[in-house]
């Protein structure tokens, strides 16, 4: 197992390494009249694997993608996809007193929805 | 990142020269069999997770369990691709630090149980003092190594609030050796891995400082020689300005009116003017451009047609040649003969001599000489222990210091293309694998040659054909025959007593008494108290030694000026020893009285001629001949050839041919030590060998030399002023020479012709005698009969 050795080359700060060590799934976040519509992107995750923490306008969600498909599909060619733990944390602009937490799985995309209950 | 699972079943990733550290991403290049069996079997799993662990020893191809550290790093395969059939790339993510229990499998790949490994939770004032530290120190390490770096990074560094990581990230960031890095990964505390990195850290500045203290060096010193390039062209540019010529234009433009002005031969004219050329395009600083320079300064410098006019009088050469040489007839004649021939004909070309002779008898100082009779210019070369021929003809200009041979090297320093060039010690050149001087000397001094002589170095031809050579030797017999052959040979024999004195008396005195401070009047030598110099403290046929004891007699007296004498001092033979020393020589005395087997014979040497006994006894009850006394080959012969005759004519001498049967014999030259060869001692061995067997003694004031013939003849041979001279010295008067060699006898000195009775033999009956009285009758009858 050699590294290369170009890539270390002597304090060359590889910046990649402000990554944890789980996988920060991408998500976008919307204003909606009443409250606030989050979108995360997790794909091929079940969702029983998803677990969701609001702590007022924290909102966490973390959980695990395994690689479903791999035992059947042979061996890999090449892969990108991260798998594994991940973890993502949102922080709202606001304060709700109750708030009210409805999830929802639609074509792999987790919809979080929060709005004050 | 505590992690609840516990111990857990991973694959194994062995990694050589590097360690993983949690946190933190790593490419890695995926090649060797049971690795790639092994990233094979994490891809195919649901979570990618593996525990890659450093080898011990990177130079392991296929790792056991026992090859790898026992502290590894759990770790994610976070993208892949292959590269080809045998060969991935893969980014890892290192998660947290594992320790490796137990080994569950090792075929097809490596797998073992793992836990965990977390470090413990510290936040004493300790680690945060060692954390601030560490900051500040890469900070400034990342200063020292990338001083272009943006800001961020060293601000990244310290936004890092874990102290275990910022450690772990450092030791990614340096190059650091495989035992440090896993020494880092298994640090016990937070506390023991910023100490550790602390450590590293100040090394890696200190390293660093030097490599930019090192930089800068070469970088001042850059600077330096960029700046000099700068003032020169400035220099130059004013220069122009104020109208002067740039040095180097100036130098070619010299140069040039220097190659017109020398009227040269066509071909050097021609490739001189090339060089020139040449030398006008390179840059001052071209390393071809002083070598170029120094080549055409040579050429500009050597006397093409500068030749020093002759002096053709006669009288005034003869004249000079006599102030500086006692005698030495045939070379002056053949020098005057040259002048002669020189005002007839300039044009003729100028002979090769070479002067052979012992050591001492002047061959050098008639060079010069010659030079001041001829008037021309006088240069002398040693040619002893030479052997490289390049010394002669020098160095080809492509290599580096390069130089003319040192006959042309003479040439320039003499400043004409005519000088008297003498070439010393011609008998002593070397040879080896370097190439044989003496070859190179054939064409030097063949006349036909010479004309256009080429010089590696210069390689143009050069004219030697005006060169008056003169060669001296000590010997002929290494000289090689076609060497030889060219020159001329003009013997220097050996001086006599009498010449000797005649020569001190002339010469040497007042050049010591001149060396001494003192006035001819004030020292004084008697023809005796010379002639025991000569005999007491000198042996030799030149007159080095007896002029270093002239020396130091003249400064003894010198010293008794200093010290307040004031009379004349006249050195008599008494005053010598006290002055020289005890006699270093015991005069050759002659053996008064021969027993029968002994005769006296006459040898030459390098030094001289000697005088030397042929010793012959018999054995009885012995056989054939036995020969000592270190005796070359060709006189062994000879002594067995007179034996041959003495045998085969036992009968008419009257010798009982049963001695010779009953007996062995004999014959021992001393000194035993000093070899000795030729077959000039003959006829002396015949005479011993006879006196011998006849029991009749030889007179002992008669030596003799000649070689003898089976059939009895005597034959002539060589050296014999040398010879007569060292018997008279040794007090012998008669003489016994072969007939032909009576023509020798006008070059003895009249005194020793007066002094001494000399007897020509033509047979060796003539010889036995007139050397063995005894046999004089027999001898007599048998020659006639």
């Amino acid at each position: 197992m050699d590294r290369p050795k170009q890539l270390p080359a002597f304090f060359f700060p590889s910046l990649q390494s402000e990554e944890r060590t789980y996988w920060r799934p991408s998500v976008d976040v919307y204003r909606t009249p009443n409250g606030w519509l989050l979108k995360f992107d997790l794909a091929g995750v079940r969702p029983e694997d998803v677990h969701v923490e609001v702590q007022g306008c924290l909102i966490r969600v973390s959980g695990v993608r395994r690689d479903l498909l791999a035992e059947e599909a042979g061996s890999y060619y090449s892969m990108e996809i991260s798998y594994n733990r991940f973890e993502r944390t949102i922080s709202l602009p606001c304060e709700f007193a109750n708030p009210h937490v409805s999830l929802e799985g639609r074509d792999g995309i987790l919809i979080v929805r929060v709005s004050e209950g | 990142m505590s992690n609840s699972e516990d111990v857990q079943v991973l694959p194994l990733l062995p990694l050589k020269n590097s360690v993983l550290f949690p946190n933190l991403l790593m490419p890695l290049s995926v090649g060797r069999p049971s690795s790639r069996a092994a990233v094979e079997a994490v891809l195919a799993t649901e979570g990618k997770e593996m525990v890659i662990v450093a080898q011990r020893d990177s130079s392991k191809e296929e790792p056991q369990f026992e090859d790898l550290y026992n502290i590894g790093t759990r770790a994610i395969i976070k993208k892949m691709a292959r590269q080809s059939e045998n060969h991935m790339e893969l980014i890892v993510l290192g998660v947290e630090r594992v320790v490796i229990l137990r080994l569950e499998q090792s075929q097809p790949y490596l797998t073992a149980r793992v836990r965990p490994y977390p470090l413990p939770d510290e936040k004493t004032p300790e680690v945060q003092a060692l954390h601030r530290a560490v900051i500040e120190l890469a900070g400034r390490a990342i200063q020292l190594a990338q001083p272009s770096l943006p800001v961020e990074v060293s601000q990244f560094l310290s936004s890092t609030d874990d102290p275990v990581r910022l450690a772990y990230l450092l030791g990614s960031m340096m190059s650091l050796e495989l035992s440090k890095e896993q020494a880092l990964l298994e640090a016990a505390t937070p506390g023991e891995a910023l100490r550790m990195m602390h450590k590293f850290l100040t090394n890696e500045i200190q390293v660093l400082e030097l490599r930019n203290k090192i930089a800068s060096e070469a970088q001042s010193e850059m600077t330096k020689q960029q700046r000099e390039y700068f003032l020169r062209q400035q220099l130059r540019a004013i220069q122009q300005e104020l109208g002067e010529k740039d040095p180097q234009q100036a130098e070619v433009e010299m140069l040039r009116e220097r190659l017109e002005k020398l009227q040269l031969p066509e071909e050097v004219a021609k490739e001189a003017q090339r060089e020139l050329s040449r030398l006008e395009r390179l840059p001052p600083g071209a390393p071809d451009y002083q070598v170029i320079r120094t080549y055409l300064d040579y050429v500009v410098e050597l006397p093409w047609n500068t030749t020093t006019e002759d002096n053709l009088d006669l009288a005034r050469a003869r004249q000079v040649l006599d102030e500086d040489h006692f005698d030495l007839k045939e070379v002056k004649e053949r020098i005057l003969e040259h002048l002669g021939v020189l005002k007839l004909n300039p044009e003729a070309k100028a002979p090769i001599l070479c002067f052979f002779g012992p050591p001492g008898v002047g061959k050098t100082s008639l060079g010069q000489s010659i030079a001041r009779a001829l008037g021309r210019k006088f240069e002398r070369m040693s040619l002893g222990g030479l052997h490289d021929e390049a010394e002669l003809r020098g160095h080809r200009r492509t290599y580096i210091g390069a130089m003319p041979g040192r006959i042309i090297q003479a040439i320039r320093r003499g400043g004409s293309k005519n000088p008297v060039l003498m070439l010393d010690e011609v008998d002593k050149l070397g040879r080896d694998f370097r190439g044989d001087p003496a070859a190179a000397l054939l064409e030097i001094l063949d006349p036909e040659q010479n004309k256009s002589f080429r010089d590696n170095y210069l390689d143009l031809p050069f004219d030697l054909s005006q060169v008056f050579f003169i060669t001296t030797a000590n010997t002929l017999d290494t000289i090689p025959r076609p060497l030889l052959d060219r020159m001329e040979v003009l013997r220097l024999p050996g001086y006599s007593e009498e010449e000797k004195i005649q020569i001190a008396n002339r010469y040497l005195i007042p050049r010591q008494l001149k060396e001494a401070g003192l006035t001819p009047e004030q020292c004084s030598f008697s023809d005796d108290t010379l002639r025991t110099i000569i005999s007491r403290y000198t042996r030799e046929a030149g007159l080095r030694q007896l002029e270093r004891n002239i020396g130091r007699v003249a400064r003894k007296v010198a010293l008794r000026y200093a010290e307040g004498k004031t009379e004349p001092v006249a050195v008599r033979p008494d005053d010598l020893p006290e002055m020289l020393g005890p006699y270093v020589f015991s005069k050759e005395e002659l053996r008064k009285e021969l027993p029968p087997g002994v005769a006296t014979g006459l040898a030459w040497t390098e030094t001289g001629g000697d005088v030397l006994y042929v010793e012959a006894t018999l054995l009885p009850g012995g056989k054939g001949l036995t020969i000592t006394g270190q005796l070359g080959e060709v006189m062994q012969e000879s002594a067995r050839a007179a034996q041959s005759y003495i045998w085969s004519h036992a009968e008419e001498f009257g010798i009982d041919a049963a001695v010779f049967k009953d007996s062995g014999l004999h014959i021992h030259v001393p000194a035993g030590a000093i070899p000795k060869d030729g077959p000039s001692a003959g006829i002396t061995m015949a005479t011993a060998m006879a006196s011998l067997y006849m029991q009749a003694p030889a007179r002992p004031d008669t030596a003799m030399t000649g070689e003898i013939t089976l059939t009895g003849l005597v034959l002539p041979v060589g050296g014999i002023k040398e010879k007569v001279l060292a018997a008279r010295r040794a007090g012998v008067t008669r003489i016994i020479l072969p007939r032909a060699n009576e023509k020798d006898l006008p070059d003895l000195p009249d005194e020793v012709r007066r002094d001494i009775e000399f007897i020509f033999a033509e047979r060796i009956e003539d010889v036995l005698a007139a050397a063995v009285p005894a046999l004089a009758e027999k001898a007599q009858a048998l020659k006639t009969g």
